[in-house]
């Protein structure tokens, strides 16, 4: 075990084992129709020549996995100051890091790494996605050490970096526990889980339509009346089946992601690690957050919980919203909230002058979601019948329309001189922090028909994704953005 | 940090940015305008023909569909006179602005503290009529990235001078 990183090393050796995992399952995502067809169509009798041809595929994984292997080295280059990793086969690939251009190095671990006892150590840079490296095998201790010492060599980083490396057995000081990620799953994703529902009650409906139609059932109406009633009992049988499903499911989901949420304080950073079968490992820095989100619901807030979304400086130019930039923090409580804000914010913002959105939102709103909708499945009905079910269209229209009305009430947008909170969400009610330096630039529009009445919407872009407000006054509109250019133009401070 | 003052802004004397000036794009960008309107819609009147001529049953429908490309063709060209006319940029101390759009008008602002680099595109139709397009990046994403088309080459290369000179001044301030 070496501390030394200048010379060019392999992983450990039963990163072999990984790689012919990742190799395995490559291929078979890749060919599993073909799989499927020889499963299918091999002789029963005669099952040699499947093993045959299975051992021999098992042999050339291992063999290139071997070779994978021995091909990759990585080592720190002390004088250029850059992390080099040399990998490939045929074609023979090195890939050099200036260290000041890594933004940062996580350290994960999936079901089989854990099993094997190793770990994995990614390595994220500024800049195209093609760039970042992964090594997918590596003790724990080599981990640690080779990340202190790329993140060193970071030149913004303040004067933690020449400080202690990493104190791994530092206590965290935020652990979600397991009865909080319970409250989580529970109280999550009904959105979903209910557009679920109504796809599955109109698809039964079609079938029971289609079966009695099939059946041209015309008898007794006694038969009628059991056969309703068992039918009545089958379905509501069904969807309460589903709301328990869906609550086990996302429950499961929940745990599994974010068991033993634990977040420790680092110099300059906070480690997040997480996961219950791929454990991973995240540091966040407070001058990358670009959009922090607080939501919760209904539920949650009974039980006194939010989750936080972090939105960090995306990696890539080309796609801020991608998902790689995006951290949740599940089931805080008031407390754990506050603190985390402090942290990431500086302090808990207030929410300062408040800015409605104009009663034209609540209009547009109900025809987008409500009149086009049913004008649509209306036509389409009249052209393809079968799929018209009257029924369901009061249905839509009510919970369409509540929902449309809720996010017209909860849209909000505060601002003070420090923040801007964006409020929004129908069920889910989130909050999104901005701070006006992190900010790059705007967008304000009006359509022509806005133009009587004087209102428009602002956009607000950040390298974390963008937030928006509107239909709202203009005119005030037009004041804050003035405003908001005046801080991001004479702000000393960079935005990461 | 020594001449650091903190007073009280008068918000209401701020700077306003709808009171700028803007400038309107050059008139020769019409051309271009008009050269790719004119190739889109006869390349589809190409189209339509020779579906017509060598499709049989689809030849009840010409006259709905003469009178649909009609009404699009006048349409789009109304939307694309409104779009000229509408758009205009200014480089103010501290920020582009650039308005554009007919159905519904948009300003983007970028302050030039937050520039990350500056393109110079050049068009075939463009170099003969001597002008050029400026696009200015963020870190914001592609949807917050200006684009002003049809200015003048001269002129778009000292937009992209300053605007390179302003990165590098950040650069330095920094450092």
């Amino acid at each position: 075990m070496r501390d030394d990183f200048s010379q060019p090393q392999r992983q450990s050796l039963v990163g072999v084992v990984v790689m012919f995992t990742d190799n395995a399952q490559k291929l078979v995502r890749a060919l599993w129709p073909m799989l499927i067809v020889i499963l299918l169509r091999t002789d029963k009798d005669d099952k040699s020549y499947l093993v045959a041809s299975l051992a021999a595929g098992v042999l050339l994984l291992a063999i290139s996995s071997y070779l994978k292997y021995i091909n990759f080295t990585f080592h720190l280059d002390e004088d250029n100051e850059e992390f080099i990793v040399r990998k490939g086969v045929f074609n023979k690939k090195r890939i050099a890091i200036p260290l000041d251009k890594i933004q940062q190095v996580n350290i994960n671990q999936s079901v089989i790494q854990k099993i094997i006892g190793v770990h994995e150590l990614e390595v994220d840079t500024a800049g195209s996605s093609n760039k970042e490296v992964s090594i997918r095998a590596i003790t724990h201790k080599m981990a640690i050490t080779l990340k202190s010492r790329l993140l060193q060599g970071k030149k913004e980083t303040p004067a933690d970096a020449s400080a202690e490396p990493v104190q791994k057995d530092e206590k965290p000081f935020i652990t979600i526990s397991l009865a909080s990620l319970f409250k989580t799953g529970i109280t999550s994703n009904y959105v979903r889980s209910f557009a679920l529902l109504i796809a599955f009650i109109i698809t039964l409906f079609q079938q029971i339509e289609d079966f009695f139609d099939y059946m041209d059932i015309n008898d007794d109406p006694l038969d009628d009346y059991i056969s309703t009633e068992i039918m009545l009992q089958f379905i509501a049988f069904i969807i309460t089946g589903i709301l328990l499903l869906t609550i086990v499911v996302n429950l499961s989901r929940t745990i599994i992601k974010y068991f033993d949420f634990r977040i420790t304080r680092q110099p300059g950073s906070l480690l997040l690690s997480y996961g219950l079968l791929n454990t991973r490992n995240t540091i966040l820095r407070a001058e990358k957050v670009q959009i922090l989100t607080v939501g919760r619901n209904y539920f949650q807030k009974k039980f006194g919980i939010q989750d936080l979304k972090i939105r960090q400086a995306a990696l890539t130019e080309e796609n801020p919203e991608s998902k790689k930039s995006l951290l949740e923090i599940p089931g805080c409580n008031d407390s754990e909230k506050d603190t985390l804000l402090e942290l990431l914010l500086g302090e808990v913002p207030e929410k300062g002058i408040m800015y409605k959105p104009n009663y034209r939102k609540l209009v547009l709103g109900l025809f987008v979601r409500v009149v086009i909708p049913v004008l649509f499945y209306y036509v389409i009905g009249l052209l393809v019948p079968e799929l018209y079910v009257a029924f369901i269209i009061p249905f839509y229209v009510f919970f369409a329309a509540i929902l449309t009305f809720m996010a017209y009430r909860n849209s909000r947008l505060f601002v003070t001189d420090k923040f801007i909170i964006r409020q929004k969400g129908a069920w889910d009610i989130d909050n999104d922090y901005v701070m006006p330096h992190k900010i790059q630039s705007f967008k304000i529009y009006q359509y022509f028909w806005q133009k009587q009445a004087n209102v428009g919407t602002i956009i607000i872009y950040t390298a974390g994704g963008h937030i928006h407000f509107g239909v709202a006054d203009y005119n005030k509109m037009k004041n804050l953005l003035n405003y908001w250019l005046y801080q991001v133009e004479t702000t000393g401070r960079h935005w990461m | 940090m020594e001449d650091f003052i903190n007073e009280a802004i008068d918000t209401t004397s701020l700077p306003r940015f709808e009171e700028v000036r803007l400038k309107p794009l050059h008139p020769e960008y019409k051309k271009i305008m008009w050269f790719n309107f004119g190739l889109t819609f006869i390349l589809t009147g190409i189209a339509c023909t020779l579906v017509f001529y060598f499709i049989e049953e689809t030849r009840p429908y010409i006259i709905p569909a003469a009178v649909a490309y009609i009404s699009l063709l006048l349409f789009s060209a109304f939307i694309a006179m409104l779009s000229f006319r509408n758009r205009g940029f200014a480089f103010r101390t501290h920020d582009i602005v650039y308005r554009s759009g007919a159905i519904g008008i948009t300003t983007a602002i970028i302050p030039y503290n937050r520039v990350q680099h500056v393109a110079l595109h050049e068009g075939w139709l463009a170099r003969r009529l001597g002008l050029a397009s400026i696009e200015i990046f963020t870190a914001g994403g592609i949807s917050s990235d200006i684009k002003i088309p049809g200015i003048e080459k001269i002129h778009a290369e000292n937009i992209k001078q300053l605007l390179i000179g302003k990165i590098q001044n950040e650069v330095s301030d920094e450092g």
